[in-house]
């Protein structure tokens, strides 16, 4: 019997290269020793363990990834790669992972999409991040009204929320820089 | 040495205490720490889940907008989001060339970095903070909690040691508290999902109370705004949750140590606590009953 030798970089080729170019990441270098998963904070409640995505995505299955809730429950807390014997950069694996998932419409039952995209339209118009507004926006827009209804008045009392948000000059190049990195940095 | 300060979004808001009390430290030390001009958010995780572009060029804006001058930081967020920057820009002239054209001007990665443990440690000394303490804190056991951030990945960072990092341990010491030896310094709080999924940080914050009050400390020490907010303003919904006591106040570091060096409770913000700290520092010596006011 001859043993079957699959060629990764054959079979996988296409999503590995693919976020290998959007992140620097290596996946096809990982050998499974799973000290990624023994390490993760989140490994026992999301849908796989680090070491398996990285499977997935060596194995080139796209939609498994794309669709995974892990990629959207990763903390980047960088205990993998900081591990890792052959330094897989996990962290910057799902950042990849998380702008295709996101572009593609397929992100698997997350806010985190949403909150991104609030948090980044405030940096845009005003430099900085109003945490107030940027609350209030995302309770708006995910019907989460009610939930930590009372941290606002006590943070408001500690004096952690200020009432005015923050506006630093130089709009239009902040406006120049999200429209030209949207467009890949003029490339 | 002289610094730029970069004090982030969140020390303009949620983490206001860590701000002041990190002001009021630099006070009694004499170390000056002018405000960055116009310092823009570092673009923090939601800009690195994003687009990596956009992620390097963020941070880049202020460290180019530094000139050359060392970027002192408070938060591990912004600290992490300024390296991985330099990490990158300078380690790949494409992307140099990339952030070049966002940011305005050929940024070449080489902006110095400085995290306030950092430069309390290693720029200033403990010999020159020892001069400071006037006020020991004498019999306070504290864990040292450093998070996920300020010391991973190593590669990136090159800050103290990647899993078991000791300045602010040393800080303490030299503050004349007691700083404990213990397993989760750098275990991650669960972070920004608090607002998107709290209950990863429920979890993730109640193993990290779980193993200081087995430590047996008084308090815990932070260095982050979004670990101190998590272990602090979610501790209450924790310990519902999962059927436990700890009332353990979660100070800034800085805190503490401005109250070792006899700055007032006000000077470092203890009202913005959310677990009070008052009942354990009135026991302790530290502060009477008038830091309640």
């Amino acid at each position: 019997m001859t043993a079957a030798i699959v060629e990764l970089e054959e079979v996988g080729g296409r999503l590995g290269a693919e976020v290998k170019a959007r992140s620097g990441a290596a996946p096809m270098s990982c050998y499974q020793c799973a000290k990624c998963s023994s390490g993760c904070p989140v490994a026992g409640r999301a849908d796989l363990k680090p070491h398996e995505l990285v499977r997935l995505v060596q194995m080139n299955q796209r939609e498994a990834a794309l669709m995974s809730r892990f990629i959207w429950e990763c903390t980047s807390c960088q205990t993998c790669v900081t591990r890792c014997p052959q330094k897989v950069d996990i962290p910057a694996m799902n950042d990849a992972l998380r702008a295709m998932s996101a572009s593609e419409g397929v992100a698997a039952g997350t806010s985190v999409p949403l909150f991104n995209e609030i948090f980044l339209k405030s940096v845009r118009k005003r430099g900085r991040v109003y945490e107030m507004g940027l609350m209030a926006a995302y309770k708006l827009r995910t019907g989460r009204l009610f939930e930590d209804a009372t941290k606002a008045p006590m943070m408001l009392a500690k004096g952690k929320l200020p009432l005015a948000g923050p506006r630093v000059d130089g709009r239009s190049e902040r406006e120049r820089m999200f429209r030209e990195a949207a467009e890949g940095g003029g490339e | 040495m002289s610094y730029v300060f970069f004090p982030g979004c969140s020390l303009d808001g949620t983490a206001k205490d860590f701000h002041r009390s990190t002001l009021a430290v630099a006070s009694r030390l004499g170390l000056e720490l002018p405000e960055l001009k116009d310092w823009i958010c570092c673009g923090s995780t939601a800009a690195h889940s994003t687009d990596p572009l956009l992620a390097d060029a963020l941070p880049a804006h202020n460290l180019f907008a530094a000139g050359g001058q060392t970027l002192a930081v408070a938060c591990a967020a912004c600290y992490s989001r300024l390296k991985m920057a330099n990490h990158h820009i300078a380690g790949d002239a494409a992307v140099r060339a990339k952030v070049a054209r966002l940011v305005g001007g050929d940024y070449d990665g080489l902006t110095p970095v400085r995290h306030l443990l950092e430069i309390l440690c290693q720029d200033i000394g403990r010999a020159r903070i020892a001069k400071a303490v006037k006020r020991p804190l004498k019999g306070l056991k504290v864990a040292c909690y450093y998070g996920c951030l300020l010391s991973r990945p190593p590669e990136v960072t090159n800050f103290d040691d990647a899993e078991n990092p000791t300045l602010m341990d040393q800080l303490m010491a030299t503050a004349g508290a007691t700083p404990v030896d213990w397993p989760h310094k750098t275990e991650c709080c669960g972070a920004s999902f608090s607002i998107t999924d709290s209950s990863i940080v429920l979890k993730l914050s109640d193993q990290i109370l779980a193993m200081a009050q087995a430590a047996g400390v008084d308090c815990i020490a932070t260095a982050c705004p979004l670990c101190q907010l998590n272990l602090d303003m979610r501790q209450k919904d924790i310990e519902k949750r999962y059927q436990r006591k700890y009332n353990l106040p979660v100070f800034y570091f800085t805190q503490l140590l401005g109250l070792a060096m006899g700055c007032t409770p006000q000077e470092v913000s203890l009202g913005s606590l959310v677990v009070a700290p008052y009942g354990l520092l009135e026991a302790k010596g530290i502060c009477g009953a008038e830091a309640r006011r």
